[in-house]
């Protein structure tokens, strides 16, 4: 599965959100020194995507695409709108999807995509 | 049957409308960063919010004694989505939600007017008409809106269905969205919606939609359809206000949950 593009072929609108995460523990010791080490994978990568001005075909684009990953549960791949890169396992962070529609063509929601570590 | 109202200009309701779908993921994260996850379709949601402005005094009262009806919370009624595609599996019409007659051939893949290839090629080998359609748990007292982009290489018609109403539609050379609008059959607890076409023609179908309205929005894929015959209201109360003369105005929570 694929994240869904809108009907303009891209998959953000600005203002569009980027977040990387890592891990680290520290360990401090009574000397005052201390140790650091990962503990997890890799980075943790989050995008988070505000969607306005949308019409009812793309709105209910995203809705399926929501029904099809039953929320947080599905894995897709996701193609970050910053630099093209494909990451593949991503999820959707939330099981609860919003989408508004204001008036006509006027609809939109906001979704957060995650890279899960496999 | 108990079924959410229409107003008096055949709408469920106004803009704006928040339409809010939850499911229910078990989520398991070890202490590397990984996770384990666990789906329960049984406990998705839908939540819709209504707010409703400027209503006159008979469609107020008719909001009121629909309230009474179900009792707040209590009974279960019928919704119609009127942000959704009443149709479910409105680009697998090879799907058993569809009802095909024998001599209908149905070719998936074909080129769509939104630039993909979701659209599908029809072929009636018989001598009478044949169609596809679908039954669904919508009032037949409702108003209805049937909207399809059809096209054929040799021009012919189309009939759409609204129950037991049809209409004839043309179709030409180029991609074309017709629609019909009118109410289903008085009283009855169902209504059909379809596409049939003429014996020895071929037509290409694109998106047939459903809408309980009178006239067609842009077009919506769907996969689950939008006829909810459980829901039930989001509160016990409801507060209408009556902002001037024959002006109403309110706000109403419906939801429908899988397991109920």
């Amino acid at each position: 599965m694929t994240f869904p593009k809108l009907k303009s072929n891209a998959v953000a609108q600005y203002p569009f959100r980027r977040q990387v995460s890592y891990r680290t523990q520290t360990v401090q010791f009574t000397d005052g020194t201390g140790q650091r080490y990962r503990d997890a994978g890799g980075p943790r990568l989050q995008w988070s995507i505000q969607l306005e001005e949308l019409d009812e075909g793309e709105l209910a684009t995203i809705e399926q695409f929501f029904l099809a990953n039953q929320g947080a549960y599905g894995v897709f791949t996701f193609i970050d709108p910053s630099d093209g890169q494909e990451y593949e396992h991503c999820s959707l962070t939330s099981d609860s999807q919003a989408l508004v529609s204001l008036a006509e063509l006027r609809g939109s929601t906001t979704l957060t995509v995650i890279r899960n570590h496999t | 049957m108990l079924a959410y109202p229409q107003l008096e200009t055949g709408a469920i309701s106004q803009f704006p409308v928040k339409k809010t779908r939850r499911a229910r993921t078990i989520r398991n994260q070890t202490a590397d960063g990984t996770t384990i996850q666990l789906a329960d379709p049984a406990g998705g949601a839908t939540e819709w919010q209504l707010w409703y402005e400027d209503l006159a005094d008979e469609e107020a009262a008719a909001l009121l004694a629909f309230f009474a009806s179900a009792e707040g919370t209590l009974n279960s009624f019928t919704f119609l989505d009127p942000t959704g595609n009443l149709l479910a599996w409105s680009e697998a019409l090879d799907n058993a939600v569809w009802q095909r007659d024998p001599l209908l051939a149905l070719t998936g893949g074909a080129a769509d007017p939104a630039g993909g290839t979701r659209a599908w090629q029809a072929a009636n080998g018989g001598t009478g008409s044949q169609g596809i359609r679908q039954t669904l748990a919508a009032p037949g007292d409702f108003q209805y809106c049937m909207s399809v982009y059809l096209r054929a290489a040799t021009p012919t018609v189309a009939r759409l269905q609204i129950g037991s109403q049809t209409a004839e539609r043309y179709i030409g050379g180029g991609w074309n969205r017709v629609t019909f609008s009118a109410s289903g059959d008085a009283g009855a607890s169902s209504t059909t919606f379809g596409i049939a076409v003429d014996g020895g023609t071929t037509v290409q179908i694109y998106g047939p939609q459903a809408e309980p309205q009178n006239g067609a929005s842009a077009y919506k894929t769907s996969t689950t359809g939008g006829v909810y015959p459980d829901a039930r209201m989001g509160s016990d109360s409801l507060t209408i206000t009556a902002t001037d003369v024959n002006r109403h105005s309110c706000k109403v929570t419906i939801i429908h949950v899988n397991h109920l």
